[in-house]
């Protein structure tokens, strides 16, 4: 590099440090987007690093398990005469959900870790504290191993105990976790008895065994016992993947919206700076080395961009994290521990993509700006000029993109292809605003009597303030319908979901666990007082066509079989497809998962292996099942008693006569009293204040993108006023020359910018609906299985309008304060000679 | 050092075209001046601009100091500019975001030809020295034009080409930055060819040329 290339590059990189405002909007444009890309490209890239992990859990990994078919657990005995027997590789684990004083569930598997194979808790390679860390965990008064991410939810320090509901509490705590225990509490198998008050086990996990130690395994077993294959071997990438591709395609929005501030940015810096770049060229700068100057200028941008992007990356999936894990773990099933690990390949992306982003924002400015001769490039009527010729080419591409993304609709199979179809007519629709806004002054412009000089000189500025604004309308657009359209879907999800949740959840009290015996239960004198009706139901976990499938057995008559909510039926209504599927045999009601996901139809007769063969059943029903990413069939609950031995419950849910305090009190004394403990049942409320929080944990990412990206689009806004201030700051002091007043002035920039926010926003309205539909009814269904109804509201439309014209006062409040700093010194150059 | 043969120019305006310079012949020796003088539109402007290489002539050929400015590709174009010639323009044309010293030592920091004596004296002569770490913006016009005059001679160019150098100035300041100019000009042992309206200002020149419907005559 040469000493005059050094002058080139020092001449062209002036211009940010002599225009502070400026340089801190394209760092935010370029840091924004790339920090909300990265943060989800974290995010995802973390998960499938813990669902790798989550190969490795305990009891996941197991060939086998040994499962009571009347789910009543294992005695202690069994598993040592196994032990004796010589199966090393049978090792106990129990599982059970416990709820604090303060109301959080928490989940702990206790194991003996002296049984365990091998390297199945990769005890090697710790230092020597080991032993006695493990020591102190295996003997009274035990240790709690919980990991950090956890104890932090909790509150919890290491030493501290933590408190249960019916005055327990777990041993104290030691903040450390093994990748086998995902976000779960691991305790020692005698620690965790102890607690539950019961020395059985959940069930034993078997490691490999031959085909003859299968055989000989089976044959050791009690009737009650059934030795059943690991089929819920669940592939987490495969399950999680919609929910990950909708986060992507968010991020990419955000980084869309990101770029078209980049694109402003870069396109007023070239502006900006065509005096500079005219000057070099008069003093014999070759064409070519400006070129490379402005490309090494993209380059230091693009470090810049990607170092604190990436930082503000890291900061933001360390926010979202927490909840979107919890999330994860709540719908699948799916351990993300929260502290990132970072890899440099992600780094490397991001950079690609800033790059990239900044190269296509650069490219086209900069073509236009080198391709003009020395002469035409000193000319400021140039971006005027420009303008019309610029909206009628967008114009023309947004129709191709529009066409393309009609066409490519019917087509769409993937989530990937139904967000390029989304993001082509997104483009599509930024793309043609320009000349909509060029519509909208021509229309303001007749509307203002020809009399009324002042307003109509206002309207008209807007051909001045186009070139200016054109991309950040075009970004405010996108943010705005980006938020109308994600929060239609939001919303009308939450309304489909809690409207379901009352349906499917309104039994008062859910009970599980092997304590109580049912039947007694419902035979019971004591429960006569307070047990309105009961629903005892059992299932099979099976897969079909690849996937881990529920064959659940209900009570046909119980109160929410009786209103479960279906979205297809056979016949005439819901309900006659109900009372056909309770009263004639070899029926069957599927979940909306195995109906858009797998394609099974109304009508059509499925095969199910049941103990006597494959059985056949009609399709006469399709429910909705949100929240549940396996397929699932619904039988009587005698259907699948008959056909499946080796069913086991899925608790009962109760309905109490009364809906008060007293009737909750009396129904929990009597379960206690029939040998129930505090944590084997949960109340409606309960389990609905946990379905909903796991629906909000999920949906605040999605609120919290949102807002970053109004943000991003107020920023844009800021940038292209104070822009047009910069670059008719000399024509305004004219103006004013002339005695027009500091009022009239900020007139004169706000009505045309409020035409273009109108217009966006009007333009956002059903663009948004359009979005939400497709969301709903095309890309909703492809990923999760689920349909529901678009509740379109236009409250948060207006509420929307009301932030714009918050943003835009803002604006024009920086925009004054501004005119008044540099106003008296332009005033000043009016008439200025030696 | 700069011949001009036979030279045609014409432009299109509204579909009609516009012959503006028709068969210029002209030449010009070292270390001379001359002022360009002529009514508004005559092609003087379009003239400088034809040999500072910016602009394309339809016929002809320009010859400086070697090159052959109607034919050679952009990139020669430039390093000529940069090394042989400099442009001083009635708007100045300085950096507004370099300060007044980066703005004089500009063009010879890019040609290499930084002379910390002879900027000192340019600066002395040209009573900027208190200005130097100011930015454009905050000097006079006047005190613009002499930052535009300096930087334009530091790298002591073969011809300095002159666009109404004065034109933003009062009469009493052109006439004693015109002194000052064609006074430096000389020292630095370049040519000076300067577009002017001014009588005043053509009084400072070696020769005076005036151009009338596309043609040059010369005035005595």
């Amino acid at each position: 590099m040469n000493r005059g290339f050094v002058w080139i590059l020092k001449a062209l990189l002036s211009h940010y440090w002599r225009h502070p405002w400026q340089t801190l909007f394209m760092a935010i444009g370029l840091i924004a987007g790339v920090g909300l890309w990265s943060a989800v490209q974290i995010i995802n890239q973390h998960a499938e690093a813990s669902y790798r992990q989550a190969q490795s859990l305990l009891g996941a990994q197991a060939s086998y398990w040994i499962q009571s078919r009347r789910d009543e657990g294992i005695e202690q005995s069994l598993y040592i005469d196994l032990r004796r027997a010589g199966f090393r590789q049978v090792f106990p684990l129990i599982e059970l959900e416990v709820g604090t004083v303060e109301g959080i569930s928490v989940s702990i598997i206790a194991t003996d870790l002296l049984a365990l194979p091998g390297d199945a808790f990769g005890a090697e390679g710790d230092t020597g504290d080991f032993a006695e860390t493990w020591l102190k965990f295996v003997q009274p008064p035990y240790r709690a191993w919980v990991p950090e991410a956890l104890a932090r939810e909790l509150r919890l320090e290491a030493g501290a105990q933590l408190r249960l509901r019916g005055g327990r509490s777990l041993p104290p705590a030691l903040i450390q976790a093994r990748e086998q225990q995902g976000r779960r509490v691991l305790l020692d198998i005698g620690a965790a008895m102890s607690l539950s008050g019961s020395d059985r086990f959940s069930y034993l996990a078997v490691g490999p065994v031959t085909q003859r130690e299968h055989a000989r395994l089976a044959a050791l077993l009690p009737e009650y016992l059934e030795l059943t294959e690991n089929q819920q071997h669940i592939d987490l990438r495969e399950l999680t993947e919609s929910l990950h591709s909708h986060l992507t395609a968010m991020s990419l929005l955000s980084f869309a919206v990101g770029l078209f501030i980049v694109f402003n940015a870069v396109r007023f810096s070239l502006w900006y700076r065509r005096a500079t770049i005219l000057d070099l060229r008069l003093m014999g700068c070759a064409t070519q080395q400006l070129f490379t100057a402005i490309l090494l200028e993209t380059l230091l941008w693009s470090l810049i961009g990607t170092a604190l992007g990436f930082g503000l990356g890291i900061l933001l999936a360390h926010a979202l994290l927490p909840g979107l894990g919890a999330s994860l773990q709540s719908l699948y099933a799916a351990t993300v521990d929260s502290d990132l690990g970072l890899s440099p390949l992600t780094l490397l992306q991001a950079w690609s993509i800033t790059l990239l982003g900044l190269v296509w924002a650069l490219s086209w400015p900069l073509y236009r700006q080198l391709q003009q001769s020395s002469l035409e490039a000193g000319r400021s009527a140039g971006l005027l000029r420009d303008e019309a010729v610029a909206r009628r080419r967008l114009a023309l591409a947004a129709l191709a993109l529009a066409l393309i993304a009609g066409l490519g609709y019917g087509r769409i199979e993937t989530v990937t292809q139904g967000f390029v179809v989304l993001g082509l007519m997104l483009f599509a629709a930024a793309w043609l605003l320009p000349i909509l806004l060029a519509a909208g002054l021509l229309l303001a412009g007749w509307l203002v009597p020809r009399s009324r000089l002042l307003p109509r000189w206002m309207v008209s500025d807007g051909w001045s303030q186009m070139p200016a604004l054109r991309s950040a309308m075009m970004a405010l657009l996108l943010a705005l319908t980006a938020n109308l359209g994600v929060g239609t879907l939001v919303d009308s999800f939450r309304n489909a979901f809690v409207g379901w949740l009352e349906v499917r959840q309104s039994a008062d009290i859910y009970l599980r666990g092997p304590r109580v015996d049912y039947g007694r239960l419902r035979a019971s004198p004591s429960t006569r007082s307070w047990l309105a009706a009961s629903h005892y139901r059992i299932g099979v976990n099976t897969r079909w066509r690849d996937r881990p499938t529920l064959v659940r057995g209900i009570d046909p008559r119980a109160p929410d079989s009786l209103e479960l909510p279906l979205s297809l039926w056979q016949g005439e209504s819901a309900a006659a497809a109900r009372r056909v599927w309770r009263e004639q045999p070899g029926k069957v009601l599927i979940n909306e998962q195995l109906h858009f996901l797998a394609g099974v139809e109304l009508g059509e007769t499925i095969e199910l292996n049941t103990d006597g063969g494959a059985r056949k059943f009609e399709v006469v029903g399709v429910f909705y099942d949100y929240g549940n990413p396996y397929f699932q069939f619904y039988l009587p609950y005698e259907v699948v008693a008959r056909n499946w031995s080796h069913h086991y419950s899925r608790g009962i849910a109760l309905w109490l006569k009364h809906d008060n305090n007293e009737a909750m009190q009396q129904a929990e004394a009597s379960l206690t009293a029939l040998g129930a403990r505090p944590g084997d049942w949960i109340s409606q409320a309960q389990v609905r204040r946990l379905s909903v929080g796991i629906f909000d944990r999920t949906f605040a990412i999605t609120a919290a993108m949102n807002g970053l990206t109004m943000i991003v689009a107020a920023i844009a806004l800021l940038a292209s006023l104070l822009a047009i201030l910069q670059e008719r700051l000399p024509q305004f002091a004219q103006w004013r020359a002339l005695g027009l007043r500091q009022g009239e002035q900020l007139l004169l920039v706000a009505t045309p910018l409020l035409i273009f926010c109108v217009i966006a926003w009007l333009m956002s309205i059903p663009l948004g609906a359009l979005l939400s539909w497709i969301l709903i009814h095309k890309l909703n269904i492809i990923s999760f299985g689920w349909s529901m109804p678009l509740v379109w509201e236009f409250e948060p439309a207006l509420r929307l309008a009301l932030l714009v014209l918050l943003i835009c006062a803002a604006t024009l409040l920086l925009v004054s304060y501004q005119w008044r700093r540099k106003m008296p010194q332009a005033l000043a150059q009016l008439g200025e000679t030696i | 050092m700069l011949s001009i043969k036979n030279l045609y120019k014409s432009y299109q305006y509204a579909g009609l075209r516009q012959n503006v310079l028709e068969g210029v012949d002209f030449e010009m020796d070292a270390a001379s001046s001359i002022a360009l003088l002529g009514e508004s539109g005559s092609g003087k402007s379009t003239l400088l601009h034809l040999v500072a290489g910016l602009d394309r002539p339809d016929s002809g050929e320009i010859l400086f100091a070697g090159h052959r400015v109607h034919a050679e590709p952009e990139a020669a174009l430039a390093a000529m500019r940069r090394a042989q010639l400099s442009l001083v323009f009635q708007q100045f044309h300085l950096i507004s975001t370099l300060s007044i010293i980066d703005n004089i030592r500009f063009q010879a920091a890019l040609c290499q030809r930084l002379d910390a004596r002879y900027e000192h004296e340019l600066i002395e002569r040209l009573g900027l020295g208190a200005q130097l770490d100011k930015y454009p913006s905050q000097l006079s016009r006047g005190q613009q034009q002499r930052v535009a005059i300096a930087r334009s001679l530091l790298h002591k160019p073969q011809l300095v080409l002159a666009d109404e150098p004065t034109g933003n100035l009062d009469e009493a300041s052109s006439l004693e930055v015109m002194g000052l100019f064609s006074e430096l000009v000389k020292r630095a042992g370049s040519s000076l060819l300067m577009v002017t309206h001014s009588k005043a200002m053509a009084a400072f020149m070696d020769r005076r040329v005036n151009l009338h419907n596309g043609r040059l005559a010369e005035i005595e």
